[in-house]
């Protein structure tokens, strides 16, 4: 076993045996960590495969935003989660739409596969070839340009290039969720707005005896 | 020339990853938590430094290793303090260490 | 708060580095990896870190809500003005090289700035939202 899948193999178990005992766990602060603890493996993961954008972000708001959120709603709710009753159609559920997935995913070309249609489909070739430097405006209109120049638009970070240009009514679909999620938020939060004249007590560590901000 | 950084790098990255590994059997085998901080705390950040260090030496551009510099500076910033930060919630929330002469029970305004 | 002097220290020296990390993220998106999305969450970040160690009133008197709230939308108001804009100068909605020289790079620049608008905006409602809670407990 190569060393690269060596590393594969220890990053996916740990991630399983996150995820297994986030389930099994009934201390709710021991999950909110271990949650931080299974971003910031897929964070890693995601490195592995070779997508640092996309680890950059699930690091930051899976072990950064999400953990902190998580606290915070555990200090308005009980520490321990409440005993669940066993339910054979739960597990029936569960099992079957899992096999269905992986039934599904049994379909998928292999990583890195020559005859996938992410590398063969000539959309491709234009994607990656768009970091090369677009062509002066004035001279090459008139010398004719073919037709794959067109789309040289110049930043070398192909991913943005994607997200922002190519793709960017996407972008703002996902703008707009983000926007959406925002005000559901303050909507359903607003009627906790409650201004009280006590002193200020901080989201803390420690037992809180006096409370002043600074 | 390269062949002598390359080198050089590996003699720092493998023993910080040593540290490393360490640092983790000290997590488990140690008996309570403020033990257990302690390994984590010390022989992580001296590890990661050492990795750190390694590849600044295995580095391709000058610029690279000036970036992995900030990286030291801001690990060495914010490790021991999230370990500084463990042990005072734990201790003025009464978790008791577990010393070696276990006699009288600790009384409050001693120091720690 | 009897020994936070550490964490106060710490917090005061590491905050402006994390709010100009972000702005390098945001702005270097285009070389490196980074974008609006990193960008947004690295900010608020920063934000909700001076919230925990000084106290949210010092966080909301730093970053009002009203200004926060408003920068939820506009945002994304931002981008969908990008596309206006190269709509009416001419191209389609989101057209870049409507934009005139360079248009691309300019446009996605915007783009990408209406998208940290919005997320840093809302990672900060919502904390602020959840912390008041708390504290209203």
């Amino acid at each position: 076993m190569s060393g690269e899948q060596l590393i594969d193999v220890v990053l996916l178990t740990l991630l399983a045996s996150t995820a297994i005992a986030i389930a099994r766990l009934r201390n709710l602060l021991a999950t909110a960590m271990l949650t931080g603890i299974f971003s910031l493996l897929g964070a890693c993961w995601m490195l592995f495969l070779d997508a640092p954008d996309v680890a950059f972000t699930e690091a930051a708001v899976g072990a950064g935003m999400s953990t902190i959120l998580i606290l915070a709603a555990l200090c308005v709710v009980n520490a321990e989660e409440k005993p669940s009753r066993e339910s054979p159609m739960a597990l029936f559920t569960v099992l079957l739409t899992g096999g269905v997935l992986v039934y599904g995913t049994l379909d998928m070309p292999s990583y890195g596969d020559r005859e996938a249609p992410a590398t063969t489909n000539p959309i491709t070739r234009i994607y990656l070839d768009s970091a090369h430097a677009p062509v002066e405006y004035e001279e090459d209109h008139a010398a004719g340009r073919d037709p794959g120049d067109a789309f040289a638009i110049g930043i070398p970070n192909t991913v943005t290039t994607v997200l922002a240009s190519f793709r960017g009514y996407d972008t703002m679909g996902e703008t707009a969720v983000i926007f959406t999620a925002g005000l559901g938020v303050l909507m359903v939060l607003a009627g906790a707005r409650r201004r009280r004249p006590d002193p200020i007590t901080e989201i803390d560590l420690e037992p809180a005896d006096e409370g002043s901000g600074e | 020339m390269d062949g002598v950084r390359e080198v050089l790098g590996w003699l720092f990255i493998v023993p910080g990853a040593v540290f490393c590994v360490i640092g983790g059997i000290g997590l488990l085998r140690f008996p309570e938590f403020y033990s257990r901080m302690h390994a984590a705390g010390i022989t992580d950040t001296l590890g990661a430094a050492l990795v750190l260090i390694g590849l600044m030496f295995q580095s391709a551009d000058w610029t690279v290793a000036v970036k992995l510099v900030v990286i030291l500076f801001f690990l060495y910033m914010t490790s021991p303090t999230a370990a500084h930060a463990l042990i005072h919630a734990a201790y003025t929330s009464g978790h008791e260490p577990l010393l070696a002469d276990d006699g009288a029970p600790r009384q409050k305004g001693d120091t720690p | 708060m009897k020994n936070h002097v550490i964490l106060r220290i710490v917090t005061k020296l590491l905050i402006p580095y994390i709010l100009l990390y972000a702005f390098y993220v945001l702005w270097h998106g285009d070389f490196g990896p980074g974008g609006g999305f990193q960008a947004g969450v690295i900010f608020a970040a920063g934000i909700v870190l001076y919230g925990l160690i000084f106290g949210l009133q010092a966080a909301e008197s730093a970053i009002r809500p009203r200004l926060v709230q408003f920068g939820v939308a506009l945002g994304l108001l931002l981008y969908i003005g990008v596309g206006i804009a190269s709509m009416l100068l001419g191209g389609a909605f989101l057209d870049y090289d409507a934009l005139g020289y360079d248009g691309q790079h300019h446009g996605i620049l915007l783009v990408e700035t209406g998208v940290f608008i919005t997320v840093a905006s809302v990672m900060i409602t919502i904390f602020y939202s959840f912390a008041e809670l708390v504290r209203s407990q």
